[in-house]
C-alpha cells in the first residue's frame, strides 16, 4: 500500500548547474531508457510528451494545451482487468513505470500538489499515488507571461507551492537549481555546486523583476483571493450563473484542460471473447449534461449556469474552503478553451464583485 | 488491493418482485458477513457490463449472505436481472453512511417510504423490528404509483397483521382489486398520531417526496434534528473521487446516503 508521504517540495538547499551539464545527463538518462517528458512542439501549440532529446524541449513557453496532468491521472486509465470463466478472476492494476516530467510550470506542478492531497485523502487512491511516486518532477520558472489569460500571480501561484524534486531558474548559462526532495538532489549530485550568495541575490533580483512584470500584464482580481469563498457563498444566486450559463455550449473543454479537475467516469469493456474485460476510469467533466444523470434519468444538475456554478464553486469554495488553498492555479487554459469565454474564474469572480458593489 | 477492485460473491436467489423489480440474495465467497450497517450500499459489478451502486435491503446480519432489490432502468441493472443463482458477481462496499441505531433505540419511529425507497428503508425496519422491545411505537407508511408495483408484499402482510406495529398504505393510481387509499403517500397522515418531539421520522422516496413530506412533517412541528434522509446520486467510484454524486461541497457517498435533514436543508442542491 502506497502510504501518503513527503512528494518533495521541502528545500532541501540552491545549487548550480551550468544548462549543458544539466541536459547533458537528462539526455543520458533517455539514452539509457528513461522515459522523459517535456513541453514540445506540435504543429502550431504545445503540449507535454515524451521527448528523445533535450534539444526538443520548449523552454520558455508557448503554454501547453493541456497541463500535463494525465502523467498521474491520464485521460483513460485501467483500474482492473477480469477473466470471466468457471471462475473469475480480478487482478487491479497499478502503474509501475518510472517518468522523468522536465519544464513543467508553477501552475500546472500547484495543480499536482492540489491533487497529491485529493488522492491521499482518506481512501488512497493507489493508481494515482503509485505514479506520482515513480514520477521526478523537474520545475522551470517562469519569467515571462505565458499568455494574455493567465493569472497565476492573482492565485499566488507564479511559484511552486511544493512536490517537485527540483525548481530551475534560467540564469543565462546556468540553472539555478532549488532541491526540493532526495531524489532530485542525488539526481544532480556530480554535477552541481553551492550556490553563492550572488546567485541567491541574482535570483531574487530576477524574482522581484518577474512579480512586477506579471503584476503589470495580468488581469487584476478585483475581490483578495482569500474572500472568494466567502464572495461565492453569498451570490449563490446571482444572474452571473443564468447570464454566463445561457451562453454555455456544455462542451466540457474548461474540465478536459483543467490542472486540478479530477472528476472521472468508470467503464467496462469486454473483448470480443467474452472472458477477458477491464475496467476504466475516463476523464469526466461536470460541466456536461450527462454528469449527474442515473440510472433512471434524472439529471441532478440540469441547468447549464448551475453547472457553471458547481466548477466555480468548486475551484474557489468548496476546495478552497476543504484544503486551504484555491483549487484553481491561475493557469488561465480554461478561458482560452471557453468557445464563449463566459468560463473564466477571474472574470467571474470580478463580475460577482462589481454585483455585489451595485 | 486497491480501492477499486471488487470482492467476489455469488447469487444464491433471483425472484422476480413486480414487472421492474429483481430480488437477490448474495453471498461473499469469502464467507465472511457483509458487515453493513443499514442504509450503507454497496458498488456491484457485473463483470463485462460495469458497476453500479445499490443500497442493501436486508439488516445488519452475521450471516455472509445479504439482499438487494434491483429496478431494471440501465446496462448493469438489466444485466443484474439476466443473472442467475449460482452467477458471480463484483462488491465494494458496504460504502457510505447508514442509519445509526443510537438515534432511535428507545425512541418512536416513524417510517415513510415512496416506492424504491423501501429497499434501504427495509433494512432499517427490519433492524427495528428485530428487536422491537428497543423502539417505541413504530408507524410504517408506504406508497406505490400503481398496486402492482408493491415491493416485499409478504413482508407487508406482515407489517400490516402486525399488532406492534401500524402500517398504512397508500397508491396513486389503484385497479380493480385495490380497496386501500388511494392518493398520494401525505393522505396517510391523518390515519396517524404520533408526537413530534419523541419520533425519529425516516423518509426515503423520489425528490419529489421529500418536498411534500417535509412540509406535512413541519405542519406536525417535527423538530428538523428528528428528520432522517436518504439521498439517491449517481456514483461511480464510491470513495469520495469521482465527483458525480457531489451536492454543493458534500460527497453522497461519504458523507451519506443517509443524512439528517438538519444537516442538508439549506443545501440548494440537496433535493
Amino acid at each position: 500500500m502506497v502510504k501518503s508521504k513527503n512528494l518533495g517540495g521541502t528545500n532541501l538547499g540552491t545549487r548550480l548547474v551550468a544548462k549543458k551539464d544539466f541536459l547533458a545527463l537528462i539526455d543520458k538518462a533517455i539514452k539509457a531508457g528513461k522515459e522523459v517528458v517535456a513541453p514540445v512542439r506540435q504543429e502550431t501549440q504545445a503540449n507535454f510528451k515524451k521527448i528523445r532529446s533535450t534539444n526538443e524541449i520548449l523552454w520558455g513557453g508557448p503554454q501547453t494545451v493541456v497541463p500535463p496532468k494525465w502523467l498521474l491521472f491520464p485521460q483513460e486509465e485501467e483500474l482492473i482487468e477480469y477473466d470471466v470463466n468457471d471462475e473469475v478472476k480480478i487482478k487491479p492494476i497499478v502503474g509501475k513505470k518510472p517518468v522523468v516530467l522536465v519544464g513543467i510550470h508553477a501552475c500546472d506542478m500547484n495543480g499536482a500538489f492540489l491533487l497529491d492531497k485529493v488522492f491521499a485523502d482518506k481512501n488512497l487512491d493507489e493508481n494515482y499515488l503509485k505514479k506520482r511516486e515513480l514520477l521526478t518532477i523537474i520545475g522551470v520558472d517562469c519569467l515571462v507571461p505565458c499568455t494574455q489569460n493567465s493569472f497565476c500571480y492573482r492565485k499566488k501561484s507564479e511559484g511552486p507551492w511544493g512536490g517537485f524534486d527540483l525548481f530551475l531558474t534560467d540564469m543565462g548559462s546556468n540553472f539555478f537549481v532549488e532541491v526540493g526532495s532526495e531524489r532530485g538532489a542525488e539526481l544532480i549530485s556530480n554535477i552541481t555546486r553551492d550556490a553563492t550568495r550572488q546567485n541567491i541575490a541574482k535570483l531574487k533580483t530576477l524574482r522581484k523583476k518577474r512579480d512586477s512584470l506579471f503584476n503589470k500584464k495580468q488581469r487584476k482580481l478585483k475581490p483578495k483571493l482569500a474572500d472568494l469563498p466567502a464572495l461565492l457563498k453569498k451570490n449563490y444566486d446571482s444572474k452571473v450563473w443564468e447570464e454566463h450559463g445561457a451562453k454555455c455550449f456544455s462542451c466540457g473543454s474548461c474540465n478536459m484542460v483543467c490542472p486540478t479537475c479530477y472528476c472521472f467516469d468508470v467503464r467496462d469493456c469486454m473483448e470480443l471473447n467474452l472472458k477477458h474485460g477491464d475496467r476504466s476510469r475516463f476523464w469526466d467533466g461536470c460541466l456536461l449534461t450527462d454528469f449527474t444523470r442515473i440510472g433512471s434519468g434524472e439529471v441532478f444538475r440540469e441547468d447549464r449556469g448551475a453547472r457553471l456554478r458547481h466548477r466555480t464553486n468548486r475551484k474557489d469554495w468548496y476546495l478552497f474552503e476543504k484544503w486551504g488553498k484555491s483549487f484553481c492555479t491561475g493557469c488561465g487554459r480554461c478561458g482560452t478553451a471557453c468557445l464563449t469565454k463566459i468560463v473564466d474564474p477571474l472574470d467571474i469572480a470580478n463580475e460577482l464583485y462589481a454585483e455585489r458593489k451595485r | 488491493m486497491t480501492i477499486y477492485k471488487p470482492e467476489l460473491a455469488r447469487i444464491n436467489k433471483v425472484e422476480r418482485m413486480t414487472d421492474t423489480e429483481c430480488f437477490f440474495e448474495a453471498e461473499l465467497l469469502s464467507g465472511k458477513s457483509l458487515g453493513h450497517q443499514p442504509g450503507q450500499f454497496v458498488e456491484v459489478s457485473v463483470f463485462g457490463v460495469g458497476e453500479a451502486p445499490f443500497c442493501v435491503s436486508s439488516p445488519p446480519s452475521n450471516r455472509p449472505t445479504f439482499e438487494l432489490c434491483v429496478r431494471a432502468v440501465g446496462n448493469v441493472t438489466s444485466a443484474l436481472h439476466n443473472k442467475r443463482p449460482g452467477d458471480k458477481i463484483g462488491i465494494r462496499g458496504p460504502l457510505g453512511k447508514g442509519f445509526e441505531l443510537q438515534h432511535f433505540r428507545g425512541k418512536d419511529v416513524l417510517f415513510v417510504a415512496g416506492g424504491l425507497g423501501l429497499v434501504p428503508l427495509r433494512s432499517l425496519i427490519w433492524s427495528v423490528l428485530n428487536s422491537r422491545q428497543d423502539y417505541g411505537k413504530v408507524y410504517i407508511l408506504y406508497g406505490a404509483k400503481r398496486p402492482r408495483e408493491f415491493l416485499f408484499r409478504d413482508e407487508l402482510e406482515n407489517w400490516e397483521a402486525r399488532t406492534d406495529v401500524e402500517y398504512h398504505s397508500t397508491v396513486d393510481i389503484g385497479d380493480e382489486n385495490w380497496k386501500g387509499n388511494v392518493g398520494v403517500i401525505t393522505t396517510l397522515f391523518p390515519n396517524i398520531q404520533f408526537d413530534p418531539n419523541t419520533t425519529q421520522v425516516v423518509v426515503v422516496g423520489p425528490p419529489i417526496m421529500y418536498r411534500f413530506v417535509i412540509r406535512e412533517l413541519k405542519n406536525r412541528h417535527v423538530p428538523d434534528e428528528n428528520i432522517w434522509v436518504s439521498l439517491e446520486r449517481k456514483m461511480k467510484c464510491g470513495v469520495g473521487k469521482c465527483g458525480h454524486c457531489q451536492i454543493n461541497n458534500i460527497y453522497v457517498c461519504q458523507e451519506g446516503p443517509v443524512f439528517n435533514y438538519k444537516q442538508i436543508k439549506d443545501l440548494p442542491e440537496a433535493i
